[in-house]
C-alpha cells in the first residue's frame, strides 16, 4: 500500500487506472491524501468527478464505500438502521425464556441487528476506505450539517448502544452538481475542486485512451463538435460520458470521419433532451461549418 | 549558510501570510486554519518540483469555490509579480531597507501596502461567492437583459429548490395511515415479549395548505409572473399543491398545462396565447370568472396569490366585489404588485384601492429577494 505517496507517483497511479488529469487535480488529490482531509469537488455532470474517488480507492487499494445522495435522505439511510424483523423474530424465540426485558434489550440492540449504513461502514471499517458522498448537494441542508458533524468527530451515536469511535478515518471525496449552493461551513471543511468540462486537447487524449482503435480524424473531429456543441445553450450539456458513448459508437462501426446524416441518427447518444437534439439538428449545417467538416452533397 | 535560509524563509512566509492577506481583501475565506493548511501542504511538496507545483498547493488549500479557482491564477501573478518589483526597487533605491515614500515613483514598500490593503473599493465589485446572488438578489426582474435571463431562470430554481427541501423533509408521527414507524413499534412492543399490539405509524411531515396563484400575463406584468409561478413550482415538487391561473382580458386555468416536462416552454406559449386577445388587462372581469368558476377551491387552508399592477380599464365595482368573496373564502390573500418594488410607489390605480381591504399581505415580488421573502411567509 502507499501511505505516502509522493507527487508524482500519484500523477502515474491516475494515468495508469486511465484517468487523464491536469496538474490542479493531481495536485488537490495528493495533498487531500497527504493531508487526510476531505476533497469537495464540483463541476458539471459527465466530467468524471465521481471517477476520481474510484481511481483513488484502486490506487490506495482500499475499499470505496459510496453513499449517494438524494433528496429526503435521513439519517436512517446514511448511517444505520435496525434489522426489525430480525429483531421480532429473536423475541419470538425468546417468548419462553425467563430473561428480563433488560436482558431482551440488550440482545436485540446488539451488533448482530445492526444494519451499518455508508457512513457507519466507512468508519468502522478495518482498513482506511475511501468514502464517496455522491452528489451532496442533493440532499436537504439539514443533511449537510449532520455531515458536517460526522466529518469533524469521526464518532456515531446510537441511542440503543452508545457511541462508535472511527476506528480509521477515511478518506472523503465529496461531489457536488452545484443544483444548490453548499454551506460555507461543509466548504471550509474541505478542500477544494472545480473540474470544467475538458479542453480539446484533453478530451482527445482521453478518446484516445478509452478508444484505441478509433480513426485519428474521427476522434479529432469528435471532440471540435463537442467543444462546439458545448458552447450552444442546451438543456442538458454533454459531458465526457457522452462523447466516449459516441466515440465508441462510431468506433464500432468503422467509421472514419463525420457526415450530416451519420451524426443526425447517432445524436441521441449525444444529447439526452429531445429539445436538445431538436435544437443541434436544426443548426447542424452551422456545426459543421465551425467544425470544418464538409457535408455531403446530396 | 543556515543564517541565510532562515532569512529566506521567514520572507518566504510572510509573503505567504501577505497573499493570504491579499486573497482575504478579494473576498476569499482564509483564516488560521486555511494557513496552517496551506503551510503544510507546502511542507508535504518541499522541495518545490516547480514553480507551478507551488502555485498549485496555493491553490488547493486555499481555493473554496468554482469562482474562487477561477480568479486564482490571476491574483497570483498579480501579487508575486507587484512583490518582485517591490523586492528589486528595494535593493536599488533603498539599501537601508528604509522606505522614502516622497521620493521614488517606482514601487516601494508602502506603495506595495497601499496596493494590498487600499484600493478595496474599486475591486469589490467582482468578489466573493455569494455577493454576486445579493446583486443579483436585489435586481429588478426587468432590468435583466435577454442573456442574463437564462441565467436568472437557472439561480431562481436553486434557490427554490433548497427553500423547497428546507421545508419539507422530515417525518411527523401519526396514528392513521400508512407507513409503520419500525423503530418505535417495537421499542413500545418490547415489554409484551414481541407482539406487536400496538402499532405506531408514521408519514412524511405533510404541509396541506394549497396556494391558488393568479397571475397577470399582460405585457408589463408577464415576466414578473413567469418568474413567480417557476419559483413556486419548484416548491410544488416536493409537496405544496398549487393551482395556478392567468389572466390578461380573460381568466385561464393552466394548472395541468404546467404539470408537463416543458414548464418553460408550455408557460412561455400559454401567456402568448392568452394575450392574443389583448385589448387592455381586465382584472376585475378574470377574478369574477375565478370567483364563478372556481371558488370551491378555496377554503380556509388556502392562500391566494395575485400577481399584478392593479390597472383595469374594466368596472371596479366587479373587481371589488370579487376580491372582497375571496377574501371571505381564502385563509389569506397576498397580492403581488411589483411596481411596488420602487420605493416613491403608491397605491394610487383605483383597482389597487379597491383590492387592497381584502388584502392579508401586500408585496413586491420583482427580484429574487422578494420571491425569497414570500416563500418564507408561505412556509
Amino acid at each position: 500500500m502507499l501511505s505516502h505517496p509522493s507527487l508524482d507517483k500519484v500523477r502515474e497511479m491516475l494515468a495508469l487506472q486511465g484517468y487523464i488529469t491536469e496538474p490542479s487535480i493531481v495536485m488537490s488529490v495528493f495533498l487531500a491524501m497527504e493531508l487526510k482531509k476531505p476533497l469537495l469537488i464540483e463541476g458539471p455532470a459527465g466530467v468524471g468527478k465521481t471517477e476520481i474517488a474510484k481511481v483513488m480507492a484502486s490506487a490506495l487499494e482500499t475499499e470505496l464505500i459510496r453513499l449517494q445522495c438524494y433528496e429526503g435522505l435521513d439519517a436512517t439511510h446514511a448511517l444505520y438502521e435496525w434489522n426489525y424483523q430480525q429483531q421480532l423474530l429473536q423475541l419470538k424465540l425468546e417468548e419462553k425464556s425467563e430473561k428480563s426485558l433488560k436482558e431482551k434489550e440488550k440482545t436485540i440492540f446488539s451488533d448482530r441487528f445492526l444494519l451499518k449504513r455508508p457512513l457507519l461502514q466507512a468508519i468502522t471499517h478495518d482498513q482506511s476506505p475511501v468514502l464517496l458522498i455522491d452528489e451532496i448537494d442533493r440532499a436537504d441542508e439539514e443533511f449537510e450539517s449532520f455531515l458536517l458533524e460526522v466529518l469533524s468527530d469521526w464518532q456515531i451515536t446510537i441511542p440503543e448502544m452508545g457511541t462508535i469511535k472511527a476506528t480509521h478515518i477515511p478518506q472523503v471525496i465529496v461531489t457536488s452538481n452545484r443544483v444548490r449552493e453548499l454551506s460555507e461551513a461543509l466548504r471550509r471543511r474541505c478542500m477544494y475542486l472545480w473540474i470544467d468540462y475538458p479542453d480539446f486537447d484533453k478530451e482527445l487524449q482521453i478518446i484516445r485512451a478509452k478508444t484505441p482503435n478509433i480513426d485519428e480524424r474521427l476522434a479529432e473531429q469528435i471532440c471540435k463538435f463537442m467543444q462546439e456543441v458545448r458552447t450552444m445553450r442546451l438543456e442538458k450539456v454533454p459531458g465526457i460520458a457522452e462523447t466516449l458513448d459516441w466515440a465508441q459508437a462510431l468506433a464500432a462501426l468503422h467509421i472514419d470521419h463525420l457526415e450530416k446524416d451519420l451524426v443526425e441518427s447517432t445524436l441521441g447518444i449525444v444529447l439526452k433532451d429531445w429539445t436538445d437534439i431538436r435544437e443541434v439538428s436544426t443548426s447542424l449545417s452551422e456545426l459543421f461549418e465551425k467544425v470544418g467538416v464538409i457535408s455531403k452533397i446530396e | 549558510m543556515p543564517k541565510e535560509t532562515i532569512k529566506r524563509r521567514t520572507d518566504l512566509s510572510s509573503n505567504l501570510l501577505g497573499f493570504c492577506r491579499y486573497l482575504r481583501s478579494k473576498g476569499f475565506t482564509i483564516g488560521p486554519a486555511e494557513i496552517s493548511l496551506m503551510l503544510e501542504a507546502l511542507d508535504r511538496i518541499a522541495p518545490f518540483e516547480t514553480p507551478e507545483a507551488f502555485k498549485e498547493s496555493l491553490a488547493a488549500t486555499l481555493c473554496r469555490s468554482r469562482r474562487q479557482q477561477e480568479m486564482f491564477g490571476e491574483l497570483y501573478d498579480k501579487y508575486w509579480k507587484e512583490l518582485d518589483k517591490a523586492v528589486n526597487s528595494k535593493r536599488i533605491d533603498h539599501p537601508e531597507e528604509k522606505p522614502q515614500p516622497s521620493q521614488s515613483k517606482k514601487p516601494s514598500i508602502q506603495q506595495i501596502k497601499n496596493w494590498l490593503y487600499g484600493n478595496k473599493e474599486e475591486e469589490i465589485t467582482d468578489i466573493a461567492t455569494y455577493s454576486a446572488q445579493q446583486t443579483l438578489g436585489q435586481r429588478d426582474f426587468a432590468s435583466f437583459s435577454e442573456e442574463e435571463l437564462g441565467e436568472l431562470w437557472r439561480v431562481i430554481q436553486q434557490i427554490a429548490r433548497s427553500m423547497a427541501m428546507q421545508a419539507n423533509r422530515r417525518w411527523e408521527k401519526t396514528h392513521r395511515q400508512k407507513q409503520i414507524d419500525l423503530r418505535n413499534t417495537v421499542r413500545q412492543n418490547l415489554r409484551r415479549g414481541g407482539e406487536l399490539l400496538d402499532i405506531r405509524f408514521r408519514r412524511p411531515k405533510r404541509n396541506r395548505h394549497k396556494l391558488v396563484v393568479i397571475c397577470d400575463v399582460s405585457k408589463s406584468m408577464d415576466l414578473y409572473s413567469q418568474f413567480l409561478l417557476q419559483f413556486l413550482y419548484t416548491f410544488q415538487n416536493v409537496d405544496k399543491k398549487i393551482e395556478s391561473f392567468i389572466f390578461s382580458t380573460s381568466l385561464q386555468r393552466v394548472t395541468h398545462a404546467l404539470k408537463g416536462y416543458q414548464f418553460k416552454e408550455s408557460l412561455q406559449r400559454l401567456s402568448q396565447e392568452v394575450n392574443t386577445w389583448s385589448g387592455g388587462t381586465r382584472i376585475g372581469y378574470s377574478l369574477q370568472q375565478f370567483v364563478q368558476g372556481y371558488s370551491r377551491l378555496l377554503n380556509k387552508r388556502t392562500t391566494v396569490i395575485i400577481l399584478s399592477d392593479g390597472w383595469d380599464i374594466g368596472d371596479t365595482n366587479i373587481l371589488e366585489k370579487s376580491m372582497r368573496k375571496i377574501h371571505g373564502k381564502a385563509g389569506r390573500v397576498i397580492w403581488l404588485n411589483p411596481l411596488a418594488g420602487n420605493p416613491d410607489f403608491k397605491p394610487e390605480v383605483k383597482g389597487m384601492q379597491v383590492s387592497l381591504p381584502f388584502i392579508d399581505i401586500f408585496t413586491s415580488g420583482h427580484n429574487i429577494d422578494s420571491l425569497k421573502a414570500l416563500a418564507r411567509k408561505l412556509k
